[in-house]
């Protein structure tokens, strides 16, 4: 079986390869910056007691977790050119990676100041402090901390979901792997080295993960 | 009563749904008076003192505070809550901060005085409530005792000219309650506007001039530690005193 693997053609694709991981790494980073932006203004809107923010924060959050993100993608990549507004696919691309994964960080923003206790606002509003002071020096940096890990687990899902990025024929990592599948007919070879890619990723997050929880575990231990 | 109380009730009502919580409280406190509140629990005192700094909102009646009418468009509540220091049973100190950041945090972003001179002043009061050698010490780090002193710091880090403790013993370890009731004795004889939700009677008779005894969202009795304790007038404080005073 395994003589019909060829190693000689994986490592002759490894700098298509390169290129894919490197595209996948960047649209990730951006698509999670665009995401948490995304994520903090639907969370900061949901919080609010009117309901003139709240209700569209929470239309949009169920709209995008009821629809699949293929569905999404699909309406950004064909459906809007029919209507007048014509992207390039890796700005498309970062977009609905951003505006999917931007309605899961906004509950996970949410969940993490809502689970800083009473307390701590009214320690914040006795002392006289403003909406936004109590936001910037007491709750949100609390909150932060809490919503490391979760957040680090939507990045480990956005990372992965990029993969559909392939299907709008973004030049990321699964493309690569397609490529090689088509070109040469050798789909094992593609795809198990695309599927390594991907772990080394995940490794590279949790690493990250690790890193953050030590150095954010040094300021102080929550009682 | 005089209109030249710090803290002014007249007529006050308020309710959470249809429970009357405070029944027409009328209650003044002098400027460096000591007030010790006290009552069955569900009585309304933690109620009454979280109005003072607006943390609850009256139904109807007039509070005044430090001149400033609550409710009034006119007050500046965050600007009068500055003035206002509040010690809580829970303590709630910043988790993420040290005990000398918890000190400086309001000070340099509320009354926006320079960081070297807070962190100055704040070592002075931690220094005062005998927590020196803690400064840098995180909350999780330091016992219930140390964490009600450091938040008593807190307070007086913003020179306040009131202070509100409500129950600030209650969730102590019982050799823990003496060195905060000492630093609150110390605190009293500086001459501070105080009004105390307690049953530490023993303080209550130091430093108190006047005791309030609330049942049922209403002032029953009030008078000097002396006469309350000594003399109860009413069956309900008679029976609420049998009870804190048999142990």
């Amino acid at each position: 079986m395994l003589e019909n693997f060829s190693f000689r053609t994986i490592v002759e694709y490894l700098p298509l390869f390169g290129q894919g991981l490197v595209t996948t790494v960047w649209l990730s980073v951006l698509s999670f910056a665009g995401a948490l932006a995304v994520g903090i203004v639907l969370a900061a809107m949901n919080l609010q007691r009117g309901r003139l923010f709240r209700v569209p924060a929470k239309a949009y959050i169920d709209a995008v977790r009821a629809t699949p993100l293929l569905a999404q993608l699909y309406f950004l990549y064909f459906g809007l050119p029919r209507l007048g507004l014509i992207l390039p696919e890796f700005v498309v691309g970062i977009l609905a990676l951003s505006l999917n994964s931007g309605a899961y960080v906004a509950e996970i923003i949410r969940a993490g100041i809502l689970s800083i206790p009473r307390g701590q606002v009214e320690a914040g509003v006795a002392s006289g402090m403003t909406y936004v002071q109590r936001m910037r020096l007491v709750i949100l940096p609390q909150a932060f901390k809490v919503t490391i890990p979760p957040l680090l687990g939507q990045a480990i899902v956005l990372v992965k979901d990029s993969a559909l990025l392939s299907l709008i024929s973004v030049a990321e990592l699964t493309r690569a792997g397609q490529l090689l599948a088509s070109d040469r007919f050798m789909p094992a070879e593609g795809f198990i080295t695309i599927a390594a890619f991907y772990l080394l990723l995940y490794y590279g997050l949790k690493g990250l993960a690790a890193l953050s929880g030590r150095w954010l575990g040094l300021a102080g231990a929550r009682t | 009563m005089t209109k030249t109380g710090m803290i002014e009730f007249r007529g006050v009502n308020k309710w959470f749904g249809t429970l009357n919580v405070l029944r027409d409280i009328t209650l003044s406190v002098e400027p460096r008076e000591v007030v010790v509140v006290c009552g069955p629990s569900g009585s309304g005192k933690s109620t009454l003192i979280r109005c003072i700094n607006g943390l609850e909102t009256i139904r109807d009646g007039d509070l005044t505070v430090d001149g400033q009418r609550l409710g009034d468009p006119a007050t500046n509540m965050t600007r009068l809550r500055t003035e206002i220091g509040f010690v809580f049973q829970s303590f709630n100190l910043y988790p993420h901060k040290t005990a000398l950041e918890n000190v400086t945090l309001a000070p340099i972003h509320v009354r926006k005085i320079p960081r070297a001179e807070a962190e100055e002043a704040g070592r002075e009061l931690l220094a005062k409530v005998g927590l020196a050698d803690k400064v840098n010490a995180y909350p999780a780090q330091l016992s219930g005792g140390q964490q009600q002193r450091v938040a008593i710091a807190r307070c007086l880090g913003m020179r306040p000219k009131i202070m509100l403790f409500d129950e600030p013993t209650s969730a102590l370890d019982p050799e823990m309650i003496s060195e905060v009731l000492d630093v609150m004795v110390a605190v009293a004889e500086e001459g501070m506007t105080m009004m105390v939700v307690t049953h530490e009677m023993g303080f209550a008779r130091k430093v108190a001039q006047r005791v309030v005894f609330m049942d049922a969202g209403a002032i029953v009795e009030s008078g000097t530690p002396d006469e309350f304790f000594s003399n109860p007038k009413t069956d309900r404080s008679r029976a609420f005193l049998s009870k804190i005073l048999r142990h």
